[in-house]
């Protein structure tokens, strides 16, 4: 069994790729076959995936898969090789789950448009790329799959190209992502050429002799640009904001919840795995420096949105970087609270464009200026997005309280130790997004299911059941993740960490026992996390129910004075006079409609940082020019920095 | 000869950087997005070039120690490489011919209604 075990990893990633293929085959005639395949297919790959669970994560076995059973000679990996530690195990997990869940929501979200053959097949190779990548062994494996990630990812942003705007994403989406795979390949040939080998286990056993090679530095800059490509990282940010917001909302939350994870996880990696170089101070400041630019300058440009998916796009792009500062910090704690986000991120963001999904299915507009009041049509839908949008701002007891929690605390953390101020600033932009996220959710959930109903809006109806239910799957997981992080910490979490810390006994596992001694590699694991004891969301809860029951009774204590005043003022005056059509600088008719714009909402805000807010405002032109200029000359200051430092 | 090489396919890639970043014709991107892909495989194939040594065409039996080739990876990488590169362009000029329909011009400037 255990030997029939070590099959599942290939499989998995080919049950995808064939499924993709058979839907070709045979969907073009039967809808309902077409269904089928894709639901056969993306359920066999989450069984493989959670089958696999018992003996990675819980007994901690590395399983390898030699392809063509091409297994190393003489101390050289001459096959390519998929290497499933717990870590890949992690994100393998993240892309089935994601996969599973847009797959069914696509079966109700896509029906009205033509050529679904073409969705399916695209989708399908998509989530196969994905999965095969973090289970991956073989650097170059993983460039293919990053094309292949790349390539299925523009054409489905593109799949609706009849909406305003899905080409222009799709074409800058190709451009300035192939500019970051070529990165990649760039870093690849000059790591061959120092190494002369691809397997990720035996270039980790090799890369740390090569230290003070400057080559290595060279290729180490050049991977890590093409990864941070792939996780939208600052400066590559405007590509997934065009990207999501006119890409079907199935397609967002890959995007959003799988795509980005690639990144992330290329980036733990090759930091923390081939390069094992993340204890050096540059590599930190590096690695979390880029990760708090881009939650905090993504997290302001989402005050400027008007259009629902494009804000969720630039939210999502912040909490990835929250992620990346995580990890960036080199402790166990951080990698764990990074690795917690992530799961979190792809749970409440892949929620909240799934519900971003549904009040585009039903009233067919995005529009946060002209949608209003959905709360009474939609109900199911509106407490499904509060449950996201609670989950995203950090909100007790869901999920994201719990990371972000981890988060900062790793941070603060860092910044006690290291006595530096550089992690203690990182901290305070950590809280300080947290909080405009709120701000920012606050806005979308008053300009979408509350205020006032637009009439054109009246017949709206809630979203079938099939859609409702991989939302309501989200929620719980949602809800369930934030509830018991104790034993996510112990079961997910904990592994997955002591794989990052633990690149020995990786190598081993690929190159035999003992090459990693050979090559004076020693690892130690990871045994605990280091989180305090005394944190339990529903201590928090509690807290917030208390602040919450204060504010209230002071509230209603301070009511009923002011209302006395101003009913005894409107005695006094004439009702004629009060009458705004009278007053002499406001006269006019009163308006009918009047709600709070979105955009409104918080333009005092705005306004007194409107020098800020102009300025990325322009740096986000829409010229793909100026995107691949951003893209090179980040890539340049990343490669002087390396050949300087490393 | 190697040094012509790298030399080579610096100046590709960066000219191909060059006309992505300056040049605002979609077309004229496109060549670019080409001649980066085009110095990376010269890159890739230089990687792994031994000088005077043979195809690496060997049956088992005739590998020995002493038989001096090429690296034959680097040349698989580059022909995954190149293909990959064919699809680059044969996608971005699908996604151009549309755009031309749509927006009725290549003009990256024009073509910015997905901003701020």
């Amino acid at each position: 069994m255990s030997a029939f075990i070590n099959n599942f990893p290939v499989l998995a990633v080919m049950t995808l790729f064939v499924g993709g293929f058979l839907n070709s085959l045979v969907g073009r005639r039967h809808a309902v076959l077409q269904k089928i395949v894709v639901l056969v297919a993306v359920t066999g790959a989450l069984a493989m995936m959670l089958a696999l669970v018992k003996p990675v994560l819980v007994d901690g076995e590395i399983i390898t898969y030699w392809l063509g059973n091409w297994e190393p000679v003489e101390g050289w990996a001459i096959g390519i090789a998929l290497e499933v530690d717990a870590l890949s195990l992690f994100f393998g997990l993240i892309v089935v789950v994601a996969v599973f869940v847009s797959g069914v929501y696509s079966f109700t979200y896509m029906s009205r448009d033509d050529s679904l053959v073409n969705y399916y097949t695209l989708f399908m190779m998509l989530g196969g790329s994905v999965l095969g990548l973090v289970l991956s062994g073989d650097l170059f494996n993983i460039f293919v799959m990053v094309e292949i990630m790349t390539f299925t990812a523009v054409a489905l942003t593109a799949f609706r190209s009849h909406y305003e705007g899905a080409l222009e994403g799709a074409m800058k989406y190709l451009v300035v992502g192939s500019l970051g795979s070529t990165f990649l390949l760039v870093g690849i040939a000059i790591l061959y050429s120092q190494l002369h080998t691809l397997n990720l286990a035996q270039i980790a056993a090799l890369l740390p002799e090569q230290s003070d090679n400057p080559l290595a530095g060279v290729a180490f800059a050049f991977l890590f640009i093409g990864f941070a490509s792939k996780a939208f990282l600052f400066p590559f940010q405007p590509l997934a904001a065009d990207a999501h917001a006119v890409a079907p909302a199935s397609i967002s939350l890959m995007i959003s919840g799988v795509l980005t994870k690639c990144g992330v996880y290329g980036i733990i990696r090759l930091c923390y795995i081939l390069y094992q170089n993340m204890d050096l101070a540059v590599v930190q400041y590096l690695v979390t420096g880029f990760g708090a630019v881009t939650m905090f300058i993504c997290v302001t440009m989402a005050f400027q949105q008007h259009n629902f998916k494009r804000l969720l796009a630039f939210h999502s792009i912040s909490q990835v970087g929250y992620v990346i500062t995580a990890v960036g910090l080199g402790s166990a704690l951080g990698v764990s609270a990074g690795l917690y986000h992530a799961m979190n991120h792809t749970i409440f963001k892949g929620l909240l464009f799934l519900t971003a999904g549904a009040v585009q299915h039903q009233t067919g507009s995005l529009d946060l200026d002209g949608l209003g009041g959905l709360s009474k049509k939609m109900p199911s839908t509106t407490a499904l997005f509060l449950i996201g949008a609670a989950s995203i701002s950090g909100l007790p007891p869901f999920n994201g309280f719990a990371s972000k929690w981890m988060i900062y605390q790793a941070t603060f953390q860092k910044g006690v130790e290291t006595n530096n101020f550089f992690f203690i600033i990182v901290c305070v932009l950590a809280l300080l997004t947290s909080v405009l996220t709120l701000a920012s959710f606050i806005k979308v959930t008053q300009s979408v299911f509350f205020g006032q109903l637009p009439e054109k809006y009246k017949d709206v109806k809630e979203v079938p059941l099939l859609m409702r239910v991989p939302m309501w799957i989200l929620a719980v997981l949602c809800i369930v993740t934030g509830l018991f992080p104790t034993q996510v910490q112990n079961w997910l979490l904990l592994p997955a960490t002591n794989a990052v810390f633990s690149a020995a006994s990786y190598i081993d596992a690929a190159m035999g026992e003992g090459y990693a001694a050979l090559h004076n590699i020693v690892s130690s694991g990871v045994t605990s996390l280091g989180v305090s004891t005394c944190w339990s969301p529903l201590s928090w809860l509690a807290l917030l129910f208390c602040v919450t029951c204060a504010v209230t009774i002071v509230a209603l204590l301070g009511g009923p004075d002011n209302k006395e005043d101003s009913h005894v003022s409107t005695a006094d005056e004439n009702a004629e006079e009060l009458d705004p059509k009278y007053e002499p600088f406001f006269s006019g008719e009163e308006s009918v409609y009047s709600q709070v714009g979105g955009s409104d909402l918080f333009w005092g805000f705005k306004h007194s940082w409107r020098k800020y807010f102009t300025f990325w405002t322009n740096w986000h032109s829409g010229v793909v020019n100026d995107y691949t200029l951003y893209g090179v000359v980040v890539t340049a200051f990343v490669l002087l920095a390396c050949i300087i430092v490393l | 000869m190697m040094v012509t090489n790298y030399i080579g396919c610096f100046v590709l890639i960066v000219l191909g950087l060059y006309c992505m970043v300056v040049k605002h014709n979609l077309i004229k991107i496109m060549m670019g997005m080409g001649l980066v892909d085009y110095g990376v495989n010269l890159l890739l194939v230089t990687v792994g070039f031994h000088y005077g040594g043979t195809a690496p065409i060997f049956n088992i039996a005739e590998l020995t120690r002493a038989s001096f080739f090429v690296d034959p990876i680097p040349q698989a990488l580059t022909l995954t490489s190149v293909v990959i590169g064919a699809c680059t362009t044969a996608m971005s000029l699908a996604l151009g011919i549309k755009l031309k329909e749509q927006y009725g011009t290549l003009d990256t400037r024009k073509i910015r209604r997905l901003n701020g």
